[in-house]
């Protein structure tokens, strides 16, 4: 099975991408970085017609597919399948288990809360509906909001409560995590784990695709070990392929124009050129000022010297 | 939906009694004034007189050689409805235009008869009689045209039928409840179920009127929610809500304007690689004009004649320019020569279409599938008109192009062409036994072809390759035609087909509803 799938072209179908993540969907991002850190060559297609479909990642090489609704997602069934398996030796550890619940439980609560009633979907229209005409998208967003709520099981009455309980339970999640972490590269030892997978696309939906007043933004960033984790990691796999290193996290708008290194190196020398012939050129002025006023004072100055004293002296 | 006029009769009784009592008393203006008196004694009320008078008899005699010489001036001087008491009297009125623009008496009756037939095809009265009185006694030449209507006591009716519908290509049965005649404007409301044999479903709310502002054509709505499956065949599932628009309805030209929240889902998971990639959601704004020219003498079993249906649709006319836009083209030649002997006819038939996405980088752009071409199926190529759809001997959705599903279903799925052409030669005939005869079950003997292809193959494309291609089967059977469709019983042999096709040579039965 492996065999023939070598000599198939591996792809993933995602959402389609925006704030400057290679797909913005956050039910997406973790298989796409998932691939991308055990190293797998894939192409990426998008689907951006079905919001509401829980299909979607699907990974897919000839007549083999492997959809997000079955065996418990997509990573999970590469895992089974045999395709690409990053945890083999860290199944067993109970640490594994216990950082997974967390990410997988807690984390995510708090992302779907945070998208779809903590900033009212403002980013929605971006990640779902871009694609999508205003009448359809409309009717998707009050389906999409309803489902979420009642899947985190948010009522009329329980709201307030329920928004103090995710976001203390993010805080402390991301208290965890970072002790855990500390300067490490990944969670666990030198070696990229699933659950690097999940928490790198966490970190990077929250600060570049929420907007910069998201309450659970502003509690990621109190942890800047995570940032800089996510930073690095970021660097490393994702933009690995393209020559586009993006500016810091945390001062990331929403949408920001990519540079290529290579046109970066070229403004500082042109810049060097420029600066060198205004400096010429600013010599040349003072110069010439300089003569201008010797010549005027050498050619006026011993006649007027009086008249000089005297407009002085009225100052 | 079924349009009342589909019901009309081709030739209402014409009133004979009346009309020879129209012609007294028209003549009793004309001629002599001695009869005058008489005339307007009897009263133009009068309905049933019995012509057993011998000078009546001789006076109609008369004008009726009279008529047959050269044409009797008339004028009408006035049009009188009466009975109407929800329906608008110039609804009534509308109808019988051509009754006031008469100038002579044939053409008068002409008229006369057509109004009754109009009036009656507006299905809201339960009965309708014109009369031609006599003009007021001071205007000689004149006549008075009655109309008089008994509106639908129980406006509330129930219908079971099976019908063609040209969007579904296929036959359907439909029930339906209709409310006719609310608001007194010949408007006719109605709650349908329809549910098609190419396995789909549909729930609308239609109206119907019969004049909208002044355009003398009817005007018909319908919000509908249909699904329909395909999951056997090329695994999706398509679910529609939305509103259709008869705008323009005549007898050659209709005009329709359909916006529908169509969805693509594929519950199965089984689904190839392309069908995969249309799954989702679309907003669909089309606009379809149909031009139908039928000189045939039967849609069942057309023995004399020639038709010609030309389909064009437009997707995508929304300000959005995120709805799905296509563009479709579809055309059927139908021509049946009649033979001398055992009723006997020979029919052919050639159809083709082309459907392709438009708008910013169309080329690049699969085509959606729910408007691709799809061959095969259990309906004869000979009564299904509107495009290529049928094909003797191969099954539903069993021609084309096709994809392997899924791994782990040896199936395949198959996704249609955006270009398709089907040609039919069928040889009908009666059967030598009289009781089969009088019933109207024929045999027939026929040879169809089709073939598919998909733009995205263009630059491969050559007519010879297509040619080459081509699917063809032969076969005979015994056609057997019942009230709400024609049957027939054929033996196929499949001559030619291409790997994946889904055909076999063997018997047959196909249902075809006349469209």
């Amino acid at each position: 099975m492996e065999g023939d799938q070598e000599t198939e072209v591996y792809t993933l179908v995602a959402r389609k991408p925006s704030f400057d993540l290679p797909t913005a969907c956050p039910n997406c991002l973790p298989a796409y970085i998932y691939l991308k850190l055990a190293q797998l060559p894939f192409e990426l297609a998008f689907n951006s017609t079905f919001p509401d479909s829980d299909e979607l990642p699907y990974f897919e090489s000839g007549t083999y597919v492997a959809y997000n609704n079955e065996d418990g997602g997509v990573i999970e069934k590469l895992k089974k399948d045999g395709i690409v398996n990053l945890d083999s030796q860290l199944q067993s550890l109970p640490e594994y288990l216990s950082l997974k619940a967390l990410i997988v439980s807690w984390l995510e609560e708090a992302l779907t809360y945070e998208i779809w009633v903590g900033t009212e979907g403002i980013s929605t229209t971006k990640i779902y509906y871009s694609d999508l005409p205003w009448v359809i998208s409309k009717v998707l967003f009050y389906k999409q909001t309803y489902l979420a709520k009642n899947r985190l099981g948010i009522t009329k009455e329980n709201a307030e409560q329920r928004e103090k309980q995710i976001y203390k339970r993010a805080s402390e999640a991301y208290e965890a995590l970072s002790t855990r972490l500390g300067e490490q590269k990944f969670l666990f030892e030198d070696r990229p784990s699933s659950l690097d997978a999940f928490l790198l696309s966490h970190i990077l939906f929250i600060i570049q695709a929420l907007p910069v007043t998201s309450v659970l933004r502003c509690k990621l960033l109190e942890h800047s070990n995570l940032v800089r984790y996510a930073e690095k990691l970021k660097s490393e796999f994702l933009e690995a392929s393209s020559s586009s290193p993006s500016p810091p996290l945390h001062s990331f708008p929403s949408s920001f124009p990519r540079k290529s290194s290579k046109p970066k190196s070229k403004p500082k020398v042109e810049k060097t050129e420029e600066e060198k012939k205004f400096k010429k050129r600013a010599r040349f002025f003072l110069a010439a000022q300089f003569l201008a006023v010797v010549i005027y004072v050498s050619v006026m100055g011993g006649g007027s010297s009086e008249e000089l004293e005297y407009e002085d002296e009225d100052d | 939906m079924a349009n009342p006029t589909e019901n009309l009769d081709a030739n209402p009784p014409i009133r004979k009694p009346e009309a020879e009592e129209e012609v007294e008393e028209l003549n009793g203006d004309e001629e002599e004034e001695d009869y005058e008196g008489e005339d307007d004694d009897t009263g133009s009320k009068s309905q049933t007189r019995e012509g057993g008078s011998s000078v009546d008899r001789i006076k109609a005699e008369s004008l009726f050689r009279r008529m047959r010489a050269a044409p009797v001036p008339v004028r009408v001087h006035d049009v009188i409805v009466s009975g109407n008491e929800k329906t608008k009297d110039h609804i009534i009125e509308a109808e019988v235009d051509a009754v006031r623009e008469a100038t002579t008496l044939q053409e008068l009756l002409e008229a006369a008869r057509v109004a009754n037939s109009n009036l009656r095809a507006l299905d809201i009265f339960d009965s309708v009689n014109i009369t031609l009185d006599s003009g007021p006694p001071e205007l000689p030449g004149t006549t008075n045209v009655v109309i008089e209507v008994v509106e639908s006591k129980s406006p509330l009716t129930g219908q079971i039928g099976a019908y063609t519908r040209a969007e579904a290509r296929s036959s359907s049965v439909e029930a339906s409840l209709k409310y006719k005649n609310i608001f007194g404007y010949g408007d006719i409301w109605d709650g349908s179920i329809v549910y098609g044999c190419d396995n789909s479903a549909e729930v609308g709310l239609g109206m119907y009127l019969p004049r909208f502002r002044g355009l003398s054509t009817p005007f018909t709505s319908r919000l509908f929610l249909s699904t329909q499956d395909w999951l056997k065949f090329s695994s999706y599932k398509e679910r529609s809500l939305g509103l259709s628009l008869g705008l323009l309805s005549s007898k050659y030209h209709e005009l329709v304007y359909t916006i529908a929240w169509r969805n693509l889902i594929d519950p199965s998971q089984a689904a190839s690689a392309s069908i995969r990639r249309q799954l989702g959601h679309s907003l669909l704004s089309a606009l379809k004009y149909t031009f139908k020219f039928d000189q045939r003498n039967s849609n069942l079993r057309p023995t004399n004649g020639y038709a010609f249906i030309s389909t064009s649709q437009i997707g995508g006319l929304a300000p959005d320019s995120r709805s799905l836009r296509f563009l479709k083209q579809e055309i059927d030649l139908r021509y049946a020569v009649p033979f001398g002997f055992y009723n006997a006819a020979l029919n052919f038939g050639v159809s083709g279409g082309v459907a392709f996405p438009w708008g910013s980088r169309y080329q690049n752009r699969p085509s959606s599938v729910p408007e691709r071409f799809f061959l095969g199926g259990n309906s004869s190529p000979v009564c299904s008109l509107g495009g290529p759809s049928a094909l003797w001997g191969f099954k539903t959705r069993g021609v084309g192009p096709s994809e392997p599903k899924r791994k782990g279903d040896s199936e395949r799925d198959f996704v249609g062409g955006d270009a398709a052409m089907t040609a039919f030669a069928d040889l009908s005939f009666d059967l030598p036994v009289r009781w089969l005869k009088e019933r109207g079950i024929h045999g027939h003997v026929f040879a169809c072809a089709g073939n598919m292809a998909k733009l995205s193959d263009i630059q491969n494309f050559t007519a010879p390759k297509f040619l080459e291609t081509f699917r063809t089967s032969v076969g005979a059977g015994i056609v057997l035609p019942t009230s709400l469709f024609r049957m027939e019983l054929n033996y196929c042999h499949i001559l030619k087909k291409q790997e994946h096709d889904q055909a076999r040579s063997g018997v047959f039965v196909t249902f075809s509803a006349s469209s």
